[in-house]
């Protein structure tokens, strides 16, 4: 009965906390003008990629050799690339990929290097040691570099760069997790909780997670524009989506022949890239302010 | 917060122009130099793909061909500006009456560039060497002498050392293009001392008679040569360095030649033609157009071992569409594997027009009405006769498309790309050929005929009809019954279609305005013996 009435008190109590962190991040967030067109920029490419089908007014792969390379006009209202295809059609459904694999490396990433971080950061000794040390050797390379590499060995495709992205920022999760671990450790709760007999499963999923949600979804958001950006320079270099998906950095790979004859080929597919990127990154850096208890003044 | 992004815009302001004021200062040392230089004698030659192997007997690619020109000599050689045959190491020959002994009196005091001597032994032992190979070792001897030394169909009987400076061909028959054939890159004749020393080495330490010296070899970047200062041709080469380096990016390669940087560039992207027409300081060559682009179809792979898909996929290709888009008009549309200027053309065939409801139709015949998938594969760097394969490959994707065929872009690294498209690994595959001595023979028996299966003909097409024709007009050799022959075999071809022929590209190279006796030569591979700067 006592035991009974403590874990309900414990409960309340937590989602009280909870309430006013997230409430109070969204007061603090609103008032964040840069965040808000940060999110406002997200929220545009996110409809975009939604309702491709009834935006572009083109297929993105209808070929029109004889229309080739037409500068921006009333029915072309980007132009049209080195195959007469629409390049607004082609940018609009270019967004579908570029969120489409930034969303899910970054949701592959985050699973995996919490899992690796929390296993870390709360048993230590031995099994911390090996996967800090996998980590501090994947983060020794570059970055681009290994996800090159890993693509080298899957083969060149759109889902094989996703991997490549997912894998290559494990370890940022992974070691962000594992310090927010190792702080809240020490914490009286954990203490608490493990005096009266929590598993370390509950402790580690029911307390720990739940307080680390904060970084990670702002190191989360910051990584989805990293992302984009490394799926665009994968596609530029032929290892990301594969001919003719309208991919952004394929699409400038492709026009970069036509740089001073039809800028227009590389101007948009740029902006969409430059854009989303920023987006993401404002969005990210309202969050960092508004959610990360360090950064709180 | 603010001061964050005050500081980025800063440091992108800083980097952009620093990268601007980069730009600026060597275009402005670039055009310094080209001004105080008094008259340079190394000549750096862009292209787009490395060297496979410089032992020529042992590739078949044109960038191997390219430098071993140089490297080598052959006992023949063509004319500057067409294929007729002219004296080269062999100063004269008498041919018998019955075709079948051809006698060569050769060029004395040659030296190899080892120093050992050139001389009959040398000739004998290069084609023993050859004639006891096969199709992974000497790849282009077979195709050009139908086979090897205990091969039925192999032309060469013996080659005998009459004296010092006389060898001797005894043939099993007649072979009409013999002459042509002895003049072509791949039969160069090597240093035998060499040969003995390097052993498989031997293509990356190329030892013959030619015009320049081989010094270094870094792959993918380049190859130098230096002058031979014993060569046989008094006064030549002009040159005292060549050097070749690979830039597999036309712009770029076009950038490099603009900014001094190389002085010949091949391939030059036909939208950029009109760039280099507009500066005086750099001039236009044509080669001449012997050469033809297509996809081949390999009939031993899934749906394409059927006729009629190949017909089909022939039906559902725009050719002038390609051409208008990706050879800015400096190309005809093909329909023969052979180029129109090449003897035993046949005019009267009829191109599968552009039309895809037939192809549709053809497709529902072959019991394949929804299409299929397949994959397309496109050369990684750009070749004379098709300046942009992965752009090509990509139009026709579309094209394919339309008639439900799903193709999927495949590219390799250059070498691996020919080795596994010539083992047959490719479904549909973009490639194409420069004709390297200008006859009949060496498109239609090289490229298609069953005996090349494994060197040159990578669609593993085999008729024997064709066979047969293309055998017998190898020893006929009166010329109008030879082209009719011919005309004969292209029609079979049509027919059966293994490829797509799409297109006879005109290629187009750049160089600086001061380049003097460079005339590109239609084989694609050129000797730079009288090339030099004004």
């Amino acid at each position: 009965m006592a035991e009974l009435a403590r874990n309900e008190g414990n409960v309340v109590q937590q989602e009280e906390k909870a309430t006013s962190l997230w409430k109070e991040g969204w007061i603090r967030f609103r008032k964040n003008k840069m965040a808000l067109i940060g999110s406002g920029i997200v929220l545009f490419f996110i409809l975009l990629a939604i309702f491709a089908p009834f935006i572009a007014p083109y297929d993105m792969n209808d070929q029109q050799l004889s229309m080739r390379l037409q500068a921006p006009s009333k029915d072309h209202i980007f132009g049209t690339d080195d195959f007469g295809r629409d390049i607004f059609s082609r940018v609009v459904y270019g967004a579908r990929i570029s969120l489409w694999v930034g969303f899910f490396s970054v949701l592959g990433s985050v699973v995996i290097g919490s899992l690796l971080g929390i296993i870390a950061g709360y048993y230590g000794r031995w099994v911390d040691a090996v996967i800090s040390r996998v980590f501090d050797i994947m983060l020794a390379f570059p970055s681009i570099l290994l996800a090159i590499g890993i693509v080298a060995v899957l083969g060149p495709s759109l889902k094989n760069a996703l991997i490549a992205i997912a894998v290559i920022n494990i370890p940022n999760f992974g070691r962000l997790i594992r310090s927010r671990v190792l702080s809240i450790k020490q914490e009286e709760y954990i203490t608490a909780a493990k005096a009266i007999g929590m598993s370390d499963a509950r402790i580690l999923f029911h307390h720990i997670l739940p307080n680390s949600m904060a970084p990670i979804i702002v190191q989360g958001t910051l990584a989805i524009a990293t992302a984009i950006i490394e799926a665009a320079a994968l596609g530029f270099l032929g290892l990301g989506a594969q001919p003719p998906n309208p991919e952004w950095g394929k699409m400038l790979a492709d026009s970069k022949a036509y740089l001073t004859q039809a800028p227009w080929t590389m101007i948009f597919p740029g902006l969409a890239i430059m854009l989303t990127v920023l987006g993401f990154n404002l969005m990210g850096d309202g969050l960092r302010d508004a959610l990360d208890p360090r950064m709180k003044s | 917060m603010k001061k964050k992004w005050l500081l980025t815009m800063l440091t992108f302001l800083l980097v952009a122009a620093t990268a601007l004021a980069g730009c600026g200062k060597s275009e402005q040392t670039g055009g310094g130099k080209t001004e105080e230089a008094e008259k340079p004698t190394t000549l750096v030659y862009g292209r787009g793909g490395d060297s496979v192997g410089l032992d020529p007997a042992t590739v078949t690619d044109g960038e191997s061909f390219k430098v071993t020109k140089n490297i080598f000599d052959t006992l023949l050689d063509y004319n500057d500006g067409d294929t007729t045959i002219q004296p080269a190491l062999a100063e004269e020959w008498t041919i018998s009456d019955d075709g079948l002994t051809y006698t060569f009196k050769l060029r004395e005091g040659v030296k190899f560039h080892d120093g050992t001597d050139f001389n009959a032994e040398a000739v004998v032992f290069n084609f023993e060497r050859w004639a006891n190979g096969n199709a992974d070792t000497f790849p282009y001897y077979g195709s050009m002498f139908g086979g090897y030394k205990n091969d039925e169909g192999h032309v060469i009987k013996e080659v005998k050392a009459l004296d010092e400076h006389t060898v001797q061909f005894v043939l099993k028959r007649p072979q009409a293009p013999f002459l042509k054939n002895l003049a072509m890159v791949p039969f160069a004749i090597a240093s035998p001392e060499a040969i003995k020393k390097y052993g498989d080495k031997f293509g990356e330490n190329p030892v013959g008679t030619g015009p320049f010296v081989f010094k270094e070899w870094k792959r993918n970047e380049r190859i130098v040569l230096e002058k031979n200062k014993e060569y046989w041709l008094e006064g030549h080469p002009k040159l005292d360095k060549l050097i070749f380096v690979s830039i597999p990016d036309n712009s770029a390669r076009l950038n490099a030649l603009l900014k001094g940087e190389i002085d010949i560039m091949e391939d030059l992207n036909p939208s950029d033609l009109a760039q280099v027409e507009g500066n005086k300081d750099f001039q236009v060559f044509k080669r001449p157009s012997m050469n033809v682009g297509y996809v081949g179809l390999t009939v031993t792979r899934g749906p394409l071992g059927n006729k009629l898909v190949r017909q089909a996929l022939n039906h559902a290709v725009d050719k002038q569409a390609i051409i208008d888009a990706f050879y800015a008009g400096q190309a005809q549309p093909a329909k023969n594997p052979l180029p129109p200027s090449i003897p035993g053309y046949n005019d009267a065939i009829q191109d599968y027009p552009y039309d895809l409801e037939k192809a549709k139709q053809l497709l529902a015949e072959a019991g394949y009405p929804n299409g299929f998938e397949m994959e397309l594969w496109a050369m990684p760097v750009p070749r004379p006769y098709m300046p942009d394969g992965q752009k090509v490959a990509e139009a026709l994707q579309a094209s394919f498309a339309k008639i439900g065929v799903k193709a999927k872009i495949v590219t390799y690294e250059w070498a691996t790309y020919l080795d596994k498209v010539a083992k047959g690994e490719a479904d549909a595959f973009l490639l194409g050929w420069t004709g390297d001595n200008g006859d009949a023979d060496n498109f239609l028996y090289a490229l298609l005929d069953k005996d090349s299966i494994g060197s040159n003909n990578y669609t593993y097409y085999a008729n024997d009809e064709l066979h047969n024709i293309l055998i017998e007009a190898q020893t006929v050799s009166d010329e109008n019954k030879r082209n009719e022959l011919y005309k004969k075999a292209q029609e079979i071809i049509k027919e059966d279609a293994p490829w797509i022929p799409l297109v006879h590209s005109t290629p187009l190279l750049a160089g600086k305005a001061n380049i003097d006796g460079f005339n590109p030569h239609p084989t694609g591979t050129d000797k730079f013996t009288k090339v030099q700067f004004k």
